[in-house]
């Protein structure tokens, strides 16, 4: 405690001889900092530094100290499952921080908030939030679509900027050596993917090239779009979809058979990984360094980063590709960046300090608290160029700079923040940018599920029939891709299993909370 | 009168043998902390349980957990795969150490023996995590030694982890590799007590070795089997569930999902812990069932029981 007073005074004493900050205009608390303990499960990072630069230049502005007392955490991210589990561990543990940061924190605020577990924040917000009530004012759909059924906010959003989420992407020099033209529908991405498979492009002699790859399995499912199926409704994976109004699941529909049909040949032929269900990860860097991947379906900045290997791997390259049309002839890109995700910050109900805490999500909504949040501290990792944030060059230097900054703090998917789409463009390469110019184009992306709210009927409807059907859908799902049994021959009693198991039960309280939610 | 000077009668035993008593004190609170103390919370079974509300603030509902359980298809065949591992288990299993340990007992040489022990016992001190790993590596398509053997042989590689008739064999099989041994000293230690004499006599009789062994080893030991095959059975509906829940995917849920990965998946994944110990409940009254049955069959077959 008192090393704690220590520094403190020490980090007072630089506040004080630093003029521009001498006026602490956005300081919260005066005299002695205020403690506030937090739970922090950000995809990539489960905790939270209190050395993290961001939150020593926060501590500074604003005398809020956050203590981490993070429980739970995990680093898994390949259902999100991971994270709902370390929230209900959170609670079972009967101690709820002051402020509780996640990713897939909305269904959770929205369940137990409104029985007393989180605090609402809709009159802290008008009372006390100047920038959020702002912000809420100017974009009220948002705040529709993060309120839980009672009416109320219990989660400050992240909030993506930028549109463009996953595209495909194709080795183009392949294509060139093979004398391949750019695929532009569904058959001749077929083709390509066959000419990868059997015609050698990378020269080694041996048919190790592995046409569709994927650090993420559910991305193979993905290209059910190319036959007029849905993956997901939303950029969380096997989500519910809305079609003219009313809810659906993507994995009860006909394209979804015939896509699922048509990847079940694909695998059998070797056009999709052979291990594509256990690879993880590592999988777009293992198969692209080693020359061996040809395609795949992944976000614009980090894969277009791949090009760099052009150094080591003669003629490398690696670019975005429109989404090939489907068997009707549409394109369509189903991934996109959603205005709304359901991670972000909430204040938990036990906390003694909500004023001055909402004063302080409020903070990471000011000038200064979202460059914060976007770009690290000034001076150490950007600096203010025409009223413009820029990377110094030796942080985008450092590699992947999303990566550099969660290591310091920023873009935290647990904090309530807006994202700044100036931040990824500076590192987007030539690649991406042209990617993104192509997609701007061809105007693929299709409007998403926001997500609902339930009450608790509803809530305990979903919990206890969502679970078994999904279990089952992965299950048939991976079997038939997987040739362990017949789309076709199944498809009639799969359709009977999820009638048995309830999912008409699931889509009714969804719609009531959909209708409910965004006024039918 | 008669209470009086039993408890006088305990006490005495207590002063006397308190060292003995103390040392039995961890276990104790052990199964205090650990075993009895969460079974207050196995009313949750009967609740609309809310994480938020608590153990004593949620309501009752009676059985509705269960009517839900049993009309639940994924739980009745996570119930039977249950079953249908732990046979596997019981079948090839329990005799692997039993086994080894006679093999042992037949290796003359010393320090052949200590380094072979010592290299069967290592794998039981290996985290799942890390055998989980070695497990999907090995059976790897592209990388793994079973494939590339398989290979040598003309045979197309097998994407074993996701084919479901594979799961129960490369399951079983990664649970003897890596307990086999360790099993083993349990009856290694009972062959140990065997009388000496025993074996003289049967060496002037003029037994040979594999006489010795079914005439004399194994009848000599058949208590411990019967003991170890009775606490066994008690934790039947006990697979190792982390190894389970690191090799199975949704492709294999089929033959790999038991009971205990589908109370974590319905329990901790999506939060439904109510209907989770109802599913743990049923699982424990099963198992209770079970090695009640076994004790009773032992105790009148063979006079060998655990009470």
């Amino acid at each position: 405690m008192r090393k704690h007073l220590l520094t403190t005074a020490i980090a007072a004493t630089l506040v004080a001889s630093t003029p521009a900050l001498a006026d602490g205009h956005l300081e919260i608390v005066s005299g002695e900092p205020l403690e506030l303990t937090i739970q922090m499960n950000h995809a990539r990072y489960p905790v939270y530094k209190e050395d993290w630069p961001v939150e020593q230049k926060a501590r500074e502005l604003t005398n809020v100290h956050l203590i981490d007392v993070t429980v739970g955490a995990n680093m898994r991210t390949d259902e999100n499952s991971g994270k709902t589990e370390a929230l209900n561990l959170m609670l079972a543990s009967g101690e709820i921080p002051d402020i509780v940061g996640s990713s897939r924190i909305k269904d959770f605020v929205n369940q137990y908030g409104p029985e007393g577990a989180f605090l609402p924040l809709n009159d802290l917000i008008d009372e006390h939030a100047p920038n959020l009530k702002a912000f809420f004012e100017e974009r009220p759909e948002i705040a529709a679509a993060i309120s839980a059924a009672d009416g109320n906010m219990y989660y400050i959003p992240y909030l993506p900027d930028g549109k463009y989420g996953r595209a495909y992407w194709i080795r183009t020099d392949w294509l060139n050596t093979l004398g391949l033209d750019m695929p532009e529908t569904v058959e001749e991405y077929e083709e390509v993917l066959r000419a990868f498979k059997t015609q050698d492009p990378n020269g080694n002699g041996i048919a190790d090239e592995v046409p569709y790859f994927a650090r993420q399995w559910p991305e193979l499912i993905r290209l059910v779009t190319l036959w007029d199926g849905r993956s997901s409704g939303s950029d969380t994976y096997h989500d519910f979809m809305v079609v003219d109004g009313k809810l659906a699941h993507p994995y009860a529909g006909e394209g979804y058979r015939e896509g699922i049909k048509n990847l079940a040949r694909w695998y059998d032929e070797g056009l999709v990984d052979a291990e594509i269900f256990t690879r993880g990860s590592s999988a777009r860097d293992f198969l692209l360094s080693e020359n061996l991947g040809g395609s795949t379906h992944d976000w614009f900045a980090s894969t277009s980063g791949y090009n760099r290997l052009s150094s080591d791997i003669e003629g490398f390259e690696f670019k975005a590709m429109a989404p090939p049309a489907s068997v009707s002839g549409k394109r369509i890109e189903e991934h996109r960046r959603i205005p709304i995700k359901p991670d972000g910050w909430a204040i938990g109900g036990t906390n003694k300090h909500p004023v001055e805490t909402i004063k302080y999500f409020d903070f990471w909504f000011t000038e200064e608290g979202r460059r914060l949040a976007n770009f690290g501290v000034e001076g150490m990792h950007y600096d203010m160029v025409d009223g413009k944030a820029i990377f110094k060059q030796e942080f985008l230097d450092a590699g992947p700079v999303n990566r550099s900054l969660y290591q310091v703090g920023s873009q935290l998917q647990g904090r309530g923040y807006y994202q700044d789409y100036g931040y990824e463009i500076q590192w987007s390469n030539e690649f991406a940018l042209e990617g993104i110019a192509l997609y701007d184009e061809g105007d693929y992306l299709i409007d998403q599920f926001l997500g609902v709210a339930f009450n608790a009927d509803e809530q305990r409807v979903y919990d206890r029939y969502w679970g078994s059907i999904r279990d089952y859908m992965l299950e048939r799902q991976q079997a038939w891709v997987l040739g362990n049994g017949d789309v076709e021959e199944e498809w009639d009693d799969y359709m009977a299993q999820l009638e048995k198991k309830g999912l008409s039960q699931v889509l009714e309280v969804m719609q009531s909370a959909y209708d409910r939610q965004y006024g039918g | 009168m008669q209470s009086e000077s039993r408890l006088s009668k305990i006490g005495y035993h207590l002063r006397r043998e308190w060292q003995i008593y103390v040392m039995l004190l961890p276990t104790i609170i052990w199964f205090i902390v650990f075993l009895y103390k969460p079974m207050y919370g196995l009313q949750i079974a009967f609740k609309d349980y809310s994480i938020f509300r608590g153990v004593d603030g949620s309501p009752w509902i009676g059985f509705e957990h269960f009517e839900f359980l049993f009309s639940n298809d994924q739980f009745i065949r996570a119930f039977w795969n249950t079953i249908i591992i732990s046979g596997l288990n019981l079948l090839f299993g329990f005799p692997a150490p039993i086994i080894l340990a006679l093999l042992f007992n037949e290796i003359l040489h010393a320090t052949y023996k200590k380094t072979a022990q010592t290299i069967v016992y290592l794998p039981h001190f290996i985290s799942s995590v890390i055998i989980a790993g070695i497990v999907i590596t090995a059976f790897s398509p592209s990388v793994g030694i079973v494939n590339t053997v398989l290979g040598w042989f003309g045979i197309d590689s097998i994407y074993f982890l996701t084919k479901p008739e594979w799961f129960r064999p490369i399951f079983v099989g990664t649970g003897i590799w890596q307990e086999a041994g360790f099993g083993s000293i349990v009856f290694l230690a009972a062959i140990a007590g065997v009388n000496p004499s025993l074996y003289e006599s049967a060496v002037v009789d003029g037994a040979n070795r594999w006489q010795m062994m079914w005439k004399i080893t194994i009848p000599s030991i058949l208590p411990t089997i019967l003991i170890m095959l009775i606490i066994r059975i008690g934790n039947v509906m006990e697979v190792s569930f982390e190894l389970i829940i690191l090799l199975y995917q949704p492709a294999t849920y089929s033959t790999a999902d038991v009971v205990n990965t589908f109370v974590y998946r319905q329990g901790i994944q999506s939060g439904q812990y109510d209907f989770a110990a109802a599913a743990g409940l049923f699982n424990a009254v099963v198992a209770f069932v079970l090695v009640m049955i076994a004790n009773t069959l032992s105790k009148r077959y063979s006079r060998t029981s655990l009470w």
